[in-house]
């Protein structure tokens, strides 16, 4: 075994501060929703709290979108433009999690310097992160001051249009956290993929080329 | 116009004037003795000789005139309040200008009713009172006039044309106000504003402070609510700025006795209005919900919202210049409940008071359009639109997180994390199951094989 640098250190940072955003975002944001069921910090507090978060991280999704405009991260999310490659890549992905996974098939994916992400990784990002987080913060922006915000959110068709976006949206997340963190346990050990987003380090074969074949 | 015909005053001689039809010394002695009776009880600056032969008649007491609706109007005057009323001083002629004294009162015309008697001298008070009748000919009292409305009030309903005195309307023991809005002026008398204008605190507010001296407006029509209430409270926003997130928001969509007056009921009021102009919109024709009488009835009675969706497709539909929309507010239920203003200490603070599910506040519904004077007209929508999917185009623009929220996104967001819950559970399941040792033998080492995931 030997070990691939695969995740820089900023990165890492961006990663982690998104993970404590993200479970911080969606305990305030269901203490505001929900206060009636779920009651741990005043309403205030919950509603100031969700706020920073909020812009915490959308600043940090600026470092991810800067991260990727100006480094070789790039490549991990370069769009397969072939839907053909495309789907046969997901559908091997799903295969294998689905069936070949408890049958002890080896994984179809194979990573390298500049493919971290499998076929399904990468499409599952690239919706996450250039759809669904946008979106969610673009609603956030706008529910944290309506009133500066009213011309937009008419436009948008009212605030409750904004508000269900934002829910529908959070409900997306909060169906994909789950599945991330547990698919993230998949590895030759359940921390192994875990540490490497601490350390920056995969642990790949010997005989594992380090690069893509076309590279 | 028949309020014109009235105008001039007709009088009647007092039933009991049959010692004045006797010739001779004695009705001779007997008016002079009133006369002097007069100039001696009255000051005798206000009231002149010509006065004083007025009130010679209009003094005696029970004195009235039958009308044509079969009511009496009271003719008398009491001479000494006349005397020192406001009016005193300009006599009886400078109003009463229709008399001709040589005539009086053998050309008495008829008068249909108290009422037209009433809104037709209202003209006569125009004459020096241009500004005042300016303004409360834009105010809701004359639109209510204009409407037919019986009780409304005109000068006189509030002004004692014969005993007008200055500052009545400024204190609370005289103020005119609570004639017809007891009610109201109840409340207002135990809130603290009226208690401290009653502790001879002249900055506290009281019925005319809010709702003007004669262009009286209804406050909740519109911002003027908040208007009205920064005008003495100029530093509103900053103090809740320090608190209260979304403060603007808050101000926009919450009128201040919602939360001022915390013992109060809260309902949500729909209000239709033009989209363009942002005022509020009048009753829509032809709509079978918005015929008959409103009764303002909230909770389980009216529009559904389905019917209200429908509603607004219609009212927008293609080719319809002013567009509907629907702004939300939350409000006391009623005006009464509007005046309890309590001290700032007992305000409603707590954010979970309106923000949680089955809050108080969002139980009582009411859809409402521009009635006369700008006074919101309510009917009656169930309280299942604050809730509906049905609702997110309709009333897109009132939102109250926890409290109104969408129950269909409540179902999405618990079958969202079933499923993402549900689904690692049964895979980390199913992976156990296929790993254990019981296994059959040739099976590969799953561990192996992984490389990479997450």
């Amino acid at each position: 075994m030997r070990r691939l640098y695969i995740h820089p250190l900023l990165l890492r940072i961006w990663h982690w501060t998104n993970a404590v955003g993200f479970i911080l975002l969606t305990l305030t944001g269901i203490q505001i929703r929900y206060v009636d069921l779920f009651n741990v910090v005043s309403f205030r507090t919950a509603v100031i709290l969700h706020y920073w978060v909020g812009f915490i991280i959308i600043g940090n999704f600026f470092i991810w979108l800067l991260l990727h405009l100006f480094t070789k991260e790039a490549r991990n999310y370069h769009a397969e433009l072939n839907p053909v490659k495309m789907f046969k890549g997901c559908l091997e992905q799903i295969i294998y999690y689905g069936y070949g996974i408890f049958k002890g098939f080896p994984n179809p994916f194979h990573l390298t310097k500049e493919h971290k992400f499998n076929p399904l990784q990468a499409l599952t990002y690239q919706i996450v992160m250039l759809v669904f987080v946008p979106l969610q913060c673009i609603t956030g922006v706008l529910l944290w001051d309506i009133a500066r915000f009213a011309k937009v959110i008419d436009v948008l068709g009212g605030v409750r249009v904004v508000d269900t976006v934002h829910v529908l949206i959070f409900t997306v997340i909060a169906c994909y956290i789950p599945f991330h963190a547990y698919l993230a346990t998949l590895g030759r050990t359940p921390m192994e993929h875990i540490k490497a987003m601490v350390t920056g380090y995969e642990e790949v074969e010997d005989d594992a080329p380090e690069h893509d074949e076309k590279a | 116009m028949a309020d014109r015909e009235i105008q001039l005053m007709a009088m009647h001689r007092p039933k009991n004037q049959a010692g004045q039809r006797q010739a001779g010394l004695v009705s001779i002695v007997a008016a002079l003795l009133t006369v002097a009776i007069i100039a001696l009880t009255a000051p005798a600056s206000a009231l002149s000789p010509d006065d004083a032969k007025c009130l010679s008649c209009h003094q005696t007491a029970g004195m009235e005139k039958p009308l044509a609706n079969g009511e009496s109007l009271s003719l008398h005057i009491a001479g000494d309040k006349f005397a020192g009323s406001v009016h005193g001083m300009f006599g009886c002629a400078a109003c009463h200008s229709d008399i001709d004294v040589a005539k009086h009162p053998g050309d008495a015309k008829p008068i249909a009713s108290k009422r037209a008697f009433s809104i037709g001298r209202a003209q006569v008070c125009a004459t020096c009172h241009t500004d005042q009748a300016t303004q409360w000919s834009h105010g809701v009292h004359a639109a209510l006039v204009r409407d037919g409305n019986p009780i409304a009030p005109v000068c006189t309903s509030c002004h004692s044309p014969h005993a007008v005195m200055k500052g009545a309307a400024q204190a609370m023991e005289t103020v005119p106000c609570k004639t017809c809005h007891s009610d109201i002026f109840d409340a207002y008398a135990t809130s603290i504003h009226g208690t401290l204008r009653a502790a001879g605190i002249t900055q506290a507010p009281l019925c005319y402070s809010c709702h003007g001296a004669h262009d009286i407006k209804v406050p909740t029509a519109g911002a003027g609510l908040k208007d009205t209430c920064f005008g003495c409270h100029k530093d509103a926003v900053a103090k809740h700025q320090i608190w209260l997130p979304n403060t603007q928001l808050h101000f926009t969509v919450i009128s201040c006795p919602a939360c001022h007056s915390p013992t109060a009921h809260r309902k949500v009021d729909l209000m239709l209005r033009n989209s363009e102009t942002k005022e509020d919109a009048v009753r829509p024709i032809g709509v079978p919900e918005f015929q008959g009488s409103p009764d303002g009835a909230a909770g389980d009675k009216g529009l559904d919202p389905a019917t209200l969706f429908t509603l607004m497709q219609t009212l927008n539909r293609t080719g319809v210049k002013n567009k509907t929309s629907i702004k939300g507010m939350l409000e006391v239920s009623s005006g009464v409940e509007a005046h309890k203003i309590a001290a700032a200490s007992e305000a409603i603070k707590n954010c979970a008071t309106c923000h949680k599910a089955g809050s108080a506040a969002f139980q009582s519904v009411t859809i409402s359009v521009a009635g006369s004077g700008g006074v919101p007209v309510h009917y009656g929508i169930t309280k299942d639109v604050l809730h509906s999917a049905f609702s997110i185009p309709s009333i897109g623009g009132f939102y109250a997180m926890g409290a109104t929220r969408i129950t269909l996104l409540d179902v999405l967001l618990v079958l969202g994390l079933l499923v993402g819950i549900g689904i690692p559970a049964l895979h980390l399941t199913i992976r156990w199951l296929a790993s254990r040792p019981t296994d059959k033998p040739g099976k590969p080492d799953s561990a192996d094989q992984d490389k990479k995931e997450g």
